[in-house]
């Protein structure tokens, strides 16, 4: 059951996607995030919402893994399109009581509903269409401009680098564990809230436990192979912009400036 | 009374592309008092099987029967946790699940969770820790993360046996201890099998099995290639040595010379019976000079 959480999860392929490089992918998608909130009318919300089909079939990736995330944000999503919808000021539109729909209201709820899905299906193509490892070294190069102002790229990237790499072990062993209290008795699935929480000590003490002495292991193993941060570091796979990323590049200007003329219409 | 399992099959991950059919229409019969050896590679199943016994993992198809009832129905889901004190389980590397402040609190966590009485709690920790060679009064208020690694394996083992189940099963109980650790353990589950306890012991030694168990499976890709006692299974030494599992060490010396043309019984796995077959076989060709 643990096993169907889908955050960061890659899928292997050959598409256009796939063989972009990280850095390209990134600053692609900031830039369609930034495109979604320039956007301001049904016609700039279209071309936004046409990109991300066209995005979504590029990346030779089952439509099903998009559902699967939009299902995972259902809750938050609705909760923002109601809030929109009764708390906008402006025209009436329905009344009752206290409630009150307004025509302002309605045209919120769909934009901040839409720019929302858009926004979680575009970041899931990224981390989709990209391995864990290639998107912290993209992050990486990224931010090395910033080293300059105090921000330890290098070490953001190896963190983040090990904290992917880790997600995977502690779900396998959180399942492990819970089945072993299981066999002695323990219940996770009823009670109350109280005898819940209670419930989760038998997992969750051993759990840290495990994840503190696996951290301690792993940093002797990394010291142990004189590993001492970023400084001179060489890869053995260089990143490397192609002919590829700079298609994407010019496609991504054609995103900026369909996005502003939009706003025109 | 029995453990039965009726052509089970079990896939993980079911409707995804990392489908896997970790069992593949196991069909078993355990009966109550008996001491059965499950070997096989890794990856073999031996560990989705015996999740299988107290209902951890419930089999995509097939059917598994407890005492004759079919645990997985929805009347006896509702009561996993009578069954989970009947089918005792211990994981491999058990003593990753200890959480309590003091080892006799780790110890009482099961028979707590069934509802006993404290009295009868502490009867049962008590009597368990000794049936463990773990002085009571010495070892109830320390921390179980301040133990050695055997000591550790032993509270955990206690946190199961605790709840007096009918059925014991092991997974790999000896994995990672050293030499007399190991031996120790052994002879706590036989002591425990010869007090009528059912014993499910997956192992990965064949000197083990051949010695403690009385039955045995031999599992491969999910499915079991070989099964009955220790003396029909080792007969087989081509097909165990294909599925990567061997035969044990005197097996192994007594096929040999059996080879270089000894007259000697292939079926033996106790050290002072090989002794005396060796013996006797040596005499038989005393003067003979050719070894
Ligand atoms: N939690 C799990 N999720 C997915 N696959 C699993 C899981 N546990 C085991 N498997 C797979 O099932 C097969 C059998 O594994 P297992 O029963 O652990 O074998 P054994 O105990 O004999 O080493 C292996 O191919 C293993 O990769
Ligand atoms: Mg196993």
């Amino acid at each position: 059951m643990l096993k169907d959480i889908t955050i960061g999860q890659y899928l292997p392929g050959h598409s256009f996607l796939h063989s972009l490089d990280p850095r390209t992918k990134i600053i692609a998608v900031l830039i369609y995030m930034i495109s979604l909130f320039v956007v301001n009318n049904f016609f700039g919300l279209g071309f936004m919402l046409l990109l991300s089909f066209v995005v979504v079939l590029t990346s030779q990736i089952p439509v099903k893994f998009f559902f699967r995330g939009i299902k995972a944000i259902i809750f938050i999503v609705s909760l923002t399109v109601i809030l929109q919808m009764f708390m906008t000021p402006g025209e009436i539109m329905w009344q009752f009581g206290i409630f009150k729909i307004t025509k302002e209201g309605i045209h919120q709820a769909i934009f901040m509903g839409t720019r929302l899905i858009l926004l979680v299906s575009v970041t899931s193509i990224l981390t989709l269409t990209t391995t864990p490892i290639s998107l912290t070294d993209g992050i990486e190069h990224l931010l090395k401009p910033f080293q300059r102002f105090g921000v330890p790229a290098h070490e953001l990237a190896m963190m983040m680098t090990i904290a992917l790499r880790f997600i995977p072990t502690l779900i396998e062993e959180t399942e492990k564990i819970m089945k072993a209290q299981a066999a002695r008795g323990a219940d996770f699935e009823s009670g109350n809230l109280v005898q819940r929480a209670k419930a989760m000590i038998p997992l969750l003490v051993p759990l840290f436990l495990n994840a503190v002495k696996r951290a301690d292991e792993l940093a002797m193993a990394m010291e142990a192979r004189c590993y001492h941060g970023g400084e001179n570091r060489t890869r053995l796979k260089a990143l490397q912009y192609t002919k590829r990323d700079y298609v994407a590049a010019v496609l991504c200007i054609g995103m900026v400036a369909g996005a502003f003329t939009s706003r025109f219409i | 009374m029995s453990l039965e399992v009726k052509h089970v099959t079990y896939i993980y991950q079911k409707g995804s592309p990392a489908e896997n059919h970790a069992l593949q229409d196991i069909c078993l019969k355990i009966d109550e008092g008996e001491f059965l050896g499950i070997v096989g590679h890794t990856g073999s199943g031996k560990s989705t099987l015996i999740q299988h016994l107290n209902g951890l993992l419930k089999p995509s198809e097939g059917e598994i029967l407890v005492d004759g009832v079919d645990i997985n129905q929805k009347e006896s889901r509702a009561k996993l946790k009578e069954l989970r004190m009947q089918v005792g389980l211990v994981f491999q590397y058990p003593e990753y699940q200890l959480f309590e402040e003091t080892v006799e609190n780790d110890i009482a966590f099961g028979p707590r969770s069934l509802g006993l009485s404290e009295q009868e709690i502490k009867e049962r920790v008590q009597h368990t820790m000794e049936l463990l060679n773990l002085d009571y009064e010495n070892f109830r208020n320390k921390s179980p993360f301040e133990l050695s690694g055997g000591e550790k394996r032993k509270v955990a083992i206690a946190g199961v046996l605790a709840m007096q189940p009918k059925y014991l099963i092991l997974d790999e109980p000896t994995a990672g201890l050293d030499p007399r650790g190991r031996q120790e353990f052994l002879e706590l589950i036989a002591m425990l099998h010869r007090q009528g306890m059912t014993i499910v012991m997956v192992s990965h030694s064949m000197d083990d099995i051949a010695r403690y168990a009385q039955k045995m499976i031999v599992m491969e890709h999910g499915q079991i290639k070989l099964s009955g006692t220790p003396q029909e299974v080792f007969s087989h030494p081509v097909e165990l040595e294909q599925i990567g599992v061997g035969v044990p060490t005197l097996t192994k010396l007594l096929l040999r010379l059996k080879e270089r043309g000894f007259h000697v019984r292939t079926d033996l796995f106790n050290v002072n019976e090989v002794k005396k077959e060796i013996l006797t076989a040596l005499s038989e060709r005393k003067g003979d000079t050719t070894c």
